[in-house]
């Protein structure tokens, strides 16, 4: 039980290389998650049957199934049915990487969907309200007015949801990608040492996480710099009064909708 | 014909259903025993306390459910051994799959278990603990009567997240050789190359559960709400 510095420093190279496999797997399911749940919350919360309940549905299977399992669908699955073509579709499912984009963007634009979902349907009506009777186009009404708050209020939990699949990557070499947990798992094998191959991988997906999540917070914060100084004032005025610690007043009602 | 697949497999997709919820529900137990403990010592404010804990939850919130599980199971029988050598025993205890996978996921949910309890306790109106005081009941007896139970209705829908991240977490075991539900239908998936029925199976599988437990969760949350009148807001909790 010991961790050996000559061996950690000896696979640093390919542990680097599997780190960037992770961040470009992590990078892609990001951005087309966000392309692909803004239009499905907006489906979910239809008046229209036609447009929620499929979207519901997509919801409902994607985000109560183990990634692992949807990784196994979209490479077994289509892999099988289309993997052996020419065409487009062949290229796509006998690729495992692409594959593991595919089964982790399902996953993960789910979860997604809940929390713009959850954002826009905290945005006051008021606010709705008011921007009609100004006359504003409805388009504008979405896009200006509602998105950006909607955004707004959901970010902590994007947040969250963020980082938890990003984690949640380092199962992708069940279907044959090489990530970063998969180059620890090979020099374990190699070498018979658990301890600094898997201990040098935690360490990169520790700081990975820590950058995304000191990178959403500062993006948090440029959002809501108006709120930062009400929090602030309400403290000194709180302290100053009874000793307590005070519970941000202005925020207060914007972190609990968006929960 | 994949019906009679499925019918054949049934047993075996079964026995790995059965593997699973033990392990989830063990896991379960003990996550939420980890992190209530977490949350009781972190109220006592010290600084040692609140150090140590700080580290254990940035590294296991901040690192793959899937390390720690492979770092037991391939290191368990050296992380034991050292253990017990460090009070003078020589011991050499093999660890199973089942056991590296409870211990990973009671480690790193019981972090995640901590924050939520931790977060109900400070919400948890002050009032609460001086009436008790006040009245004159025992510290336990108004931390067991009057605390808790209010504990438990802050922190309902935190730790129903929980228990699906748990329930779905032991998919991850398969990968240190655990034969549940997960590695058992891609057993059968491969030797009987009808993917999509095994899988969907055991998706439908976790799918189910989660349902269930999000209607018992609506229901539990009712009947700890059942003093407290909610305003009807829609959106966050009140």
């Amino acid at each position: 039980m010991k961790f050996d510095p000559a061996l950690a420093l000896h696979s640093l190279s390919a542990m680097l290389h599997g780190l960037l496999v992770t961040i470009a797997l992590a990078a892609l399911v990001v951005a087309l998650g966000l392309a692909i749940s803004i239009p499905l919350a907006v489906a979910r919360n239809s008046q229209r049957p036609v447009l929620a309940w499929p979207a519901a549905a997509y919801v409902i299977f994607f985000r109560g199934t183990p990634a692992m399992i949807l990784l196994f669908l979209v490479y077994f699955g289509f892999g099988q049915v289309f993997g052996a073509r020419d065409g487009l579709l062949g290229a796509l499912f006998s690729n495992a990487f692409l594959c593991a984009v595919i089964g982790f963007t399902l996953n993960h634009s789910s979860y997604v969907t809940e929390i713009v979902r959850g954002g826009l349907l905290a945005v006051p009506k008021g606010l709705e309200e008011a921007a009609a009777a100004l006359g504003i186009e409805p388009r504008d009404v979405f896009l200006r007015i509602r998105l950006p708050l909607a955004i707004r209020y959901g970010l902590k939990a994007y947040q969250n949801e963020v980082i938890l699949f990003t984690k949640a990557t380092a199962v992708v070499s069940v279907i044959t990608v090489v990530d970063l947990t998969a180059v620890a798992n090979n020099i374990f094998y190699d070498t018979y040492d658990p301890f600094t191959p898997l201990l040098t991988a935690a360490a990169f997906y520790w700081v990975l996480v820590n950058v995304i999540r000191f990178g959403l917070a500062r993006f948090d914060g440029w959002l809501n710099v108006h709120l930062v100084a009400d929090e602030q004032r309400d403290r000194v005025v709180m302290v100053r009064a009874d000793g307590a610690v005070p519970r941000p007043i202005a925020t207060a009602g914007i972190s609990e909708a968006a929960e | 014909m994949p019906l009679n697949d499925l019918i054949g497999y049934f047993e075996q997709l079964l026995t790995g259903a059965v593997i699973t919820v033990e392990l989830a529900f063990s896991g379960y137990a003990l996550a939420l025993t980890v992190g209530v403990a977490w949350a009781l010592l972190r109220r006592l404010g010290n600084p040692v306390v609140t150090a140590v804990w700080r580290v254990y939850g940035s590294i296991f919130m901040g690192v793959p459910s899937v390390l720690v599980i492979f770092l037991l199971y391939y290191g368990g029988s050296a992380i034991l051994g050292g253990l017990l050598g460090l009070i003078g025993l020589r011991a050499r205890i093999d660890v199973t799959p089942f056991q590296a996978g409870l211990a990973a996921l009671t480690i790193v949910q019981g972090a995640y278990a901590a924050e939520v309890v931790s977060g109900a306790m400070r919400n948890v109106p002050r009032g609460q603990f001086e009436a008790a005081r006040a009245l004159g009941i025992r510290p336990y007896q108004a931390w067991w009567y009057v605390i808790m139970p209010q504990v438990a209705r802050l922190a309902l829908p935190g730790l129903t997240n929980i228990w699906i991240s748990v329930l779905k977490d032991t998919a991850l075991v398969a990968l240190a050789g655990l034969n549940e539900i997960v590695a058992r239908s891609r057993t059968a998936a491969g030797a009987t190359k009808e993917p999509f029925l095994f899988f969907i199976a055991a998706a439908l599988f976790f799918i189910v559960i989660s349902a269930a437990t999000l209607k018992f969760s609506a229901r539990l949350e009712r009947r700890l709400d059942r003093g407290v009148a909610r305003p009807a807001v829609a959106g966050g909790r009140a």
